[in-house]
């Protein structure tokens, strides 16, 4: 475990951010070494940020979906630095309605600055891809257990992220915004960003302490990029431990429950008059 | 789209009269100087066809019948979660807009329009941008579930930066949140139509304004994802005139119709008839 008493709010926002840490698809050749790449949302396109596929996870046929940046230059341009395009929505629900026809279970890791804030994710309707695909993660009736393994960012991440479970590893974040987008949102400045995080309580600490996560994943000591291996066994061990339960509830209850997960997501807040599950 | 004439015919307000906005001296659509109190008449709408950007209490004005408004869940108040300081502390923000009248970035509650029972909700930019927060999330799942509950027709006005900053994280989740209750709306087979105003982006885009059975945008509003400053920071893409317009979002087949606001109540009491 990284001793973060020591790391300052920004140096987690850089660690979260390594490129040296594992991506999704380093945690998939280790989840599911037998994984089968799906592609394309059988409208316009593939999504190369975002990765998809089945592979055998604990001796059950299981769909994976991974945000992927890439390492190296030409790896990044070509998975648009793990920002997603309105295709890539498209092709996850299409292969979680695909999932649910055939009962697999579906694990989702989010590692994304945001979805691409270009031109062409506007010309295809990205607003709307994340919309739809938000309100489909509710309807899809099979377990989904979701861990932020790096950035969340914004509606980007939670296009991916509407799960029965959401877990983050110790060394990750997850916001409303990037911090340089909140800056520029708030200053009209980007380079604002250290402060912009500061006060946005973006680590996996604060998110566990707000209900948003039900658990925070130990990283090997020093982080995840000293030990792809070992950060790859805690996740492992972690993600199933949550889907577990899951796999024996009756789908209206697991719906019901999924539902309920966000609808009082905020309901630890304390606002007055309480937001609790009793509605006049 | 409809043309609008010359001195458009005052439009009939069925709530009585629009409360004033605060406007500039000269339209910015045709530089023509303005006259506030015909402007208010017409709901807002220059002569030259530009849409002003109108609050809460204009669109409830607006929408709903005379004397069948009932608001709901207007006591529920913004908390500051973060302890948010910079650039200005949250609540002192929140303080001062609410001691402006204003009631949070959604209103919502129950009313008829030309006799027709709906749930309407509408958002207003005048605060933090109209911003999703918790409480406005609150109030648009508690309306939708009433209406799904209830079989009532739910009708949408926003106009909204997206998710608000000072709430973190948990405005973001405000978007699973309201979609999980549009969701029960559509299941319920409860005819959902959204009025998309100037602007509409982000969370509120990417959630639930755009989820309709039918979208509405209003000429001239700019409806997208990413803000076109952001775009430019991050891309460093110059983006061509009209981009994000309502004409553009059709074009692009994101919304079924570009109306005019003073078309906009004749149109919701007509779709209210046939899919009542």
């Amino acid at each position: 475990m990284t001793d973060d008493a020591t790391l300052t709010v920004w140096q987690l926002v850089e660690l979260a951010r390594n490129s040296m840490r594992p991506y999704s698809i380093d945690y998939l050749q280790r989840l599911v070494p037998d994984f089968v790449e799906l592609h394309g949302d059988r409208l316009s396109g593939d999504d190369p940020a975002l990765v998809a596929g089945v592979g055998t996870w604990h001796g059950r046929t299981t769909m994976l979906f991974g945000h992927q940046k890439g390492r190296s230059l030409k790896e990044r341009v070509s998975r648009n630095w793990g920002m997603m395009h309105p295709e890539g929505y498209r092709k996850a629900i299409r292969l979680a309605h695909h999932a649910a026809k055939f009962g697999f279970p579906i694990v989702s890791l989010i590692d994304t600055p945001g979805a691409y804030p270009g031109a062409a994710a506007e010309e295809r309707g990205i607003a709307a891809a994340i919309a739809d695909a938000i309100m489909e993660w509710f309807r899809i009736p099979v377990p989904i257990v979701a861990a932020v393994i790096g950035e969340g960012g914004s509606g980007g991440a939670l296009g991916m992220g509407v799960a029965d479970r959401v877990i983050m590893l110790e060394n990750s974040i997850y916001s409303v915004a990037s911090p340089e987008a909140a800056a520029s949102i708030v200053w009209r400045d980007n380079s604002r960003k250290v402060e912009a995080a500061e006060q946005l309580q973006l680590t996996s600490r604060d998110l566990l302490a707000m209900g948003v996560v039900e658990e925070i994943v130990a990283e090997p000591r020093g982080g995840a990029h000293v030990d792809f291996d070992a950060a790859a066994a805690a996740l492992d061990e972690a993600l199933y431990r949550n889907l577990q339960p899951l796999l024996s509830e009756p789908v209206d209850q697991l719906l019901q429950h999924r539902y309920e997960r966000f609808r009082y997501i905020d309901s630890l807040v304390g606002a007055e008059p309480h937001f609790g599950p009793k509605i006049d | 789209m409809a043309v609008i004439h010359r001195h458009a015919p005052e439009v009939r307000i069925a709530g009585g009269k629009m409360p004033p906005i605060s406007l500039p001296t000269n339209c910015p659509g045709c530089g023509v100087a303005l006259e506030p109190e015909q402007l208010r008449k017409q709901v807002y709408v220059c002569d030259c066809g530009h849409h002003f950007r109108m609050g809460a209490d204009g669109w409830i004005q607006l929408i709903a019948d005379k004397a069948s408004w009932q608001e709901r869940w207007g006591d529920i108040r913004s908390h500051d979660l973060l302890n948010w300081k910079v650039p200005k502390p949250y609540q002192e923000t929140v303080e001062q807009l609410t001691a402006e009248g204003l009631n949070e970035a959604v209103r919502t509650g129950s009313c008829t329009l030309a006799g027709h029972r709906i749930w309407f909700a509408t958002f207003d930019f005048r605060f933090v941008g109209g911003t999703l927060s918790i409480v406005a999330g609150e109030r648009l799942a508690r309306g939708m579930e009433a209406a799904a509950a209830t079989k009532t027709p739910y009708v949408l006005v926003s106009a909204s930066g997206g998710a608000r900053m000072q709430e973190g994280v948990l405005a973001l989740m405000q978007m699973a949140k309201v979609n999980a209750a549009v969701g029960r709306l559509h299941s319920a087979h409860v005819p959902y139509f959204s009025v998309l105003t100037d602007p509409t982006f982000g969370g509120t885009a990417a959630s639930l304004a755009l989820l309709a059975d039918i979208n509405i945008a209003e000429p001239g509003a700019a409806i997208g994802f990413t803000g076109p400053r952001v775009i430019k920071q991050a891309t460093y893409a110059d983006l061509p005139p009209g981009f994000q317009s309502a004409d553009f979002q059709l074009a692009r087949g994101q919304v079924d119709m570009v109306v005019p606001r003073t078309e906009v109540r004749k149109l919701l009491a007509h779709l209210l008839e046939m899919y009542a």
